[in-house]
């Protein structure tokens, strides 16, 4: 029965919002507005359910001796300290709450982010050869597409952004919507497997 | 042949740091996708509201920002109301920064020119349920204020009376937009992205599922110039110019020095033999 019953609730919930699409009648409207109101409150409750995983693992993690102990109590004093400034001085503009998420963590995560145009030069001087017809063509479309989605780029050549254009609006394009239609067609196919009971990954198993 | 990677580092330094410091202003020359963007908003009017979604993290935020506030601009300029929201938990208060700042510049009034209503958790629910209410998914505003106090909001019931939803990110939040608030409820979208993001949009462009794409740093400074007021975008060109360029010459002194190796090894190894 504790198998069976979450199956069961997905079929129905899966095949009425399937339904819901086409039927417009009041009762089923109102039915539908109510699904959309319970995903809301599940979701919370998940990131409820995440965020007493994440104390406890840093609990754990904290408890265990060692140099790295520090991280955890870090993690552990940002958690609290965001919670006692939001619930303490409110979310306002001016207020403590946002002064921190503004001056540390966007800051920090924008430093974190910028880090990657250096690992990207370095990996791009190391990794980009042209040995064979296929690498060299991806390389000249990395040159041109570096150069032309810049303003230098219509310094080297006027004819760069058009050549960027094409590169964007055609064969990425292409590329883009046959891997599109792959996700289409793959999260079709899991959602009627999933509506049907035949995938149950998500119960745990297998 | 090794090379330290250190002198990759300073010398990417070097080309940001310097036209930051030493602006060259290179022609920002404007593309089509931007005009379109721009030449969509032109039309809206003081009757017309807008439904600002900032689906981002703090980590693009130097990207993102000019993006917003460019737009943004525009709206105000053109006394378009504008009501903010947020489906990313961490664009919530940047957000807000954002729309207070920017309406502080034409002093804008809250709760008559424009509105903040803050986070809502599960997108694909949100989106969907602003189709039947926006009420309903947000009773209240960042705030605190009842919805049904805020005068903008008055005439607010979901999409059918929102002229554009304009959505900020720098992830895969614009395809919920498109599959949820476009497809389903016929809701116009424009998407203002990260760069890296441009390329995963174009084909719904394309299908008229978009109605307009900006596109990274370059497509915030194109907007400033079309507005005729430069900002934080044009005089980051110049090092994201600068930056690409190096990476470029990166490349081709890597296939030199590789091809040169290549090279060498084959005629060494043709004179044993």
């Amino acid at each position: 029965m504790l198998k069976k019953s979450p199956i069961l609730v997905c079929a129905v919930c899966g095949v009425f919002m399937i339904t819901q699409y086409f039927i417009t009648a009041e009762p089923v409207t109102d039915l539908y507005r109510s699904v959309l109101d319970w995903m809301q409150i599940i979701f919370v409750c998940a990131l409820l359910v995440g965020i007493i995983n994440v104390i406890l693992r840093q609990v754990r993690m904290a408890s265990r001796p060692g140099r790295e102990r520090i991280y955890p109590f870090i993690t552990l004093f940002g958690i609290a300290l965001m919670v006692i400034l939001g619930f303490g001085w409110g979310i306002a503009r001016g207020s403590p709450f946002l002064w921190v998420f503004d001056n540390l963590q966007a800051p920090m995560q924008s430093t974190v982010f910028s880090l990657l145009a250096f690992y990207v030069a370095s990996a791009a001087y190391r990794g980009f050869r042209a040995r064979r017809a296929e690498s060299i063509i991806l390389v000249l479309a990395a040159l041109i597409i570096l150069l032309g989605r810049v303003p230098i780029g219509e310094i080297v050549s006027p004819h760069v952004p058009s050549v960027v254009g094409w590169v964007l609006a055609v064969p990425a394009v292409a590329a883009k919507r046959a891997i599109l239609i792959g996700i289409g067609l793959g999260m079709t196919a899991t959602a009627i497997k999933v509506i049907a009971g035949m995938e149950r990954a998500y119960l745990g198993g297998r | 042949m090794k090379f330290d990677r250190r002198f990759i580092f300073i010398l990417i330094v070097l080309a940001v740091m310097i036209p930051l410091l030493f602006p060259i202003d290179l022609p920002v020359a404007i593309t089509d996708e931007t005009r379109a963007v721009y030449d969509r908003i032109n039309v809206l009017d003081s009757n017309s509201v807008i439904l600002m979604s900032f689906d981002h993290e703090a980590s693009s935020l130097p990207e993102v920002r000019p993006l917003a506030e460019a737009v943004l601009t525009h709206c105000f300029q053109r006394d378009v109301k504008t009501v903010g929201l947020a489906l990313f938990a961490e664009g919530t208060a940047i957000g807000y920064d954002i729309l207070n700042d920017v309406a502080a510049r034409y002093g804008k009034m809250y709760g008559i020119d424009y509105v903040y209503l803050g986070y809502r958790p599960q997108y694909s629910a949100a989106i969907l349920g602003m189709g039947e209410s926006i009420r309903g998914v947000f009773p209240a505003d960042y705030d605190d204020t009842p919805y049904d106090s805020i005068p903008l909001l008055s005439g607010v019931r979901n999409y059918d009376d929102i002229d554009l939803v304009i959505s900020v990110a720098d992830g895969s939040l614009p395809t919920y937009w498109v599959e949820y608030a476009q497809a389903r409820y016929g809701q116009k979208i424009i998407a203002a992205l990260a760069a890296v993001m441009v390329t995963a949009y174009t084909p719904y462009v394309d299908a008229g599922q978009i109605d307009g794409l900006l596109g990274g740093l370059k497509g915030a400074a194109e907007y400033e110039k079309l507005l005729g007021q430069p900002a934080a975008a044009t005089r980051r060109m110049d090092a994201q110019s600068l930056a690409h360029l190096s990476i470029a010459v990166l490349i081709v002194i890597g296939n030199i020095i590789a091809f040169a190796v290549r090279r060498g090894k084959r005629i060494t190894e043709e004179g044993r033999s």
